[in-house]
């Protein structure tokens, strides 16, 4: 499975890198949405997207607007991870497309929960 | 109408538990500290625009800085650049400011964060109301809220 991971920070990539890694996921990383979108473009289809909301140049929401107006990317299942809990929000993504919503700070165990709501969690992470 | 409120400081402390347990469990908890520290030297702030309105700042020593991007990108303190120290900050006052933004009134926005090494000094009508002074790995590590000052420009306008 395959992994597009969308984060402007260096840091939370790597950090949700780690973690879908160890579950068997192969990763993609992208800087914001617009660079998201162009590796959609260039022909990646992943499994899932971990989307962050506030990026700079395209952010999670639009990204996820976009995604879901193009047919050939209906099968791409969209998680917002961001530090946006306000219930319109969230409310918000979910009614633009997204299937999933976790909250800054988050677990690894809450990952896999929300990876297996998604029928996507490959295995457990090794203690 | 803006409103003026105020994070509990216990809330607060919560937050800023919550998200170190979280990304920065090294086997060293934060604490609080014996006092304030004049040992600091990095900055990481944000933004929070809205019905609520405030700034966040998270400020710590060069190790304490260092610390937490080593631990957060788990690599060795010593290969820490600048430019991970920089990242990894703007992240961790992105989670801090946004957690305690769920906390306040809403609807508001958050900025992008900013980072630097020095102060990062609020707008004049901002006023410190809350302060966490703590400390981790030994190293300080400050939390302040800044909101409008009661009767700025900012708090009388409507949003």
């Amino acid at each position: 499975m395959h992994a597009l991971i969308i984060d402007d920070s260096r840091t939370m990539r790597a950090i949700i890198a780690r973690i879908v890694t160890e579950l068997g996921f192969e990763t993609t990383e992208a800087e914001n949405g617009q660079e998201a979108l162009d590796v959609l473009e260039g022909g990646l289809v992943p499994d899932i997207c971990l989307i962050d909301w506030n990026m700079p140049l395209m952010d999670g929401y639009t990204f996820v607007t976009r995604v879901r107006n193009e047919p050939r990317w209906r099968n791409v299942t969209l998680m917002m991870v961001t530090t946006e809990s306000e219930h319109s929000q969230i409310v918000r993504a979910l009614a633009a497309g997204a299937h999933e919503y976790l909250i800054k700070p988050f677990t690894p165990d809450s990952i896999v929960e929300k990876l297996e709501l998604l029928g996507l969690a490959a295995q457990e992470i090794p203690a | 109408m803006t409103v003026v409120a105020e994070p509990a400081l216990g809330d607060l402390h919560t937050v800023v538990e919550e998200v170190w347990s979280t990304f920065l469990a090294d086997g060293n908890p934060i604490l609080p500290a014996d006092g304030p520290s004049e040992d600091l030297h990095w900055t990481a702030a944000i933004t929070v625009t809205g019905e609520w309105e405030a700034q966040i700042s998270v400020i710590l020593s060069e190790a304490a800085a260092r610390g937490v991007g080593a631990t957060m990108l788990a690599i060795d303190d010593e290969a820490c650049s600048l430019a991970d120290v920089r990242d990894a900050l703007g992240e961790l006052v992105n989670i801090v400011g946004g957690n305690v933004k769920s906390l306040m009134p809403g609807p508001s926005v958050l900025s992008l964060p900013l980072v630097g090494h020095g102060d990062i000094t609020p707008t004049s009508d901002l006023t410190p109301v809350r302060r966490l002074d703590l400390a981790w790995r030994g190293e300080p590590v400050v939390v302040v809220v800044h909101v409008p000052s009661q009767g700025s420009s900012s708090t009388a306008t409507a949003t």
